[in-house]
């Protein structure tokens, strides 16, 4: 097969996703994926299940919890 | 100014015996208590949400904030000004949680699911898809309710889990998930792929079968 580059992309979308590559890598994934729909899809794909993730995971602590945090400390 | 400040120590996280450590002088206690609610009070609601994802009920959830606060306050003379509160605290619930919660649920996959085959787990290797079904599948991941990605996330193996939620959720770096879950970056990594691909075919059923979008599953042909 021919490697347009889809190879070294399809490998580490999640490290390009997860801001994990060097820069010098960043930046080849990045110009890829500018011309490559196949690979583009795909890393649309990861992205969204990150923000979804992020978007449904957000919760907050009970009223009460930081009193009772604030009192465990103060026998701590 | 601060106490903690005149004798820095490396924070020797390796061995958890937090109860050996407490403040000297009711002084230094109190400047000492002072600067934790400043610094480590706000990161209470972030430690709640992953909590929830570790336990996945709100009573062990608050339970254990409340011991991760506890631990975290006795140790907190060790603590090195300066270097990443949040990555400490996450370190010290994580611990808690392995030690105190995870013999209680008794997850059937422990121990060995790193070892485990990918076809072991019930995913497919490779995910072969057009161009036109990627971008329906992210329309059908963008409209799934919450409910469902908290539902997908906890019915994954749950090392799978945690370093999804420390990647994806909370920006944590490999590095640093290595060091909070006390596992090779490598292992960080083939977790973080598994994790995330056992999700995707699961919110792919999961919309298939909720006609949310014509979305083919990602591993096998619908017809």
């Amino acid at each position: 097969m021919t490697d347009c580059g889809c190879d070294k992309a399809k490998a580490e979308l999640e490290e390009y996703l997860h801001r994990e590559l060097s820069d010098q890598d960043f930046r080849d994934i990045t110009e890829h994926l500018d011309n490559c729909e196949d690979c583009s899809g795909e890393h649309l794909v990861g992205l969204t299940l990150t923000q979804k993730m992020q978007k449904a995971c957000q919760e907050k602590a009970p009223e009460e919890l930081r009193a009772a945090i604030l009192a465990k400390l103060e026998h701590a | 100014m601060v106490a903690v400040l005149d004798e820095p120590r490396l924070a020797d996280l390796g061995d958890l015996d937090w109860a050996l450590m407490t403040s000297d002088t009711p002084e230094q206690g109190d400047d000492l208590r002072a600067l934790f609610e400043e610094q480590a009070l706000p990161y209470m609601d972030q430690l709640y949400a992953a909590a929830m994802r570790m336990t996945r009920n709100p009573a062990d959830a608050a339970d254990l904030v409340q011991e991760t606060f506890v631990k975290a306050f006795q140790a907190f003379g060790q603590f090195q000004q300066g270097t990443n509160l949040k990555a400490w605290l996450y370190r010290i619930q994580t611990n808690t949680f392995i030690n105190n919660y995870r013999k209680k649920q008794r997850d059937p996959y422990q121990g060995t699911i790193d070892d485990l085959e990918d076809w072991q787990l019930g995913g497919a290797e490779s995910v072969t898809q057009s161009t036109s079904t990627r971008s329906a599948e992210a329309e059908a991941i963008d409209h799934l309710p919450d409910s469902a990605v908290k539902d997908a996330l906890q019915s994954i193996p749950e090392d799978f889990r945690l370093a999804v939620y420390f990647a994806d959720v909370e920006g944590f770096s490999y590095q640093e998930i290595a060091d909070i879950m006390k596992t090779p970056v490598g292992t960080v990594m083939s977790r973080l792929h598994r994790g995330r691909r056992m999700l995707r075919e699961l919110l792919a059923d999961y919309a298939r079968d909720r006609g949310i979008a014509a979305a083919p599953t990602t591993t096998r042909s619908t017809k």
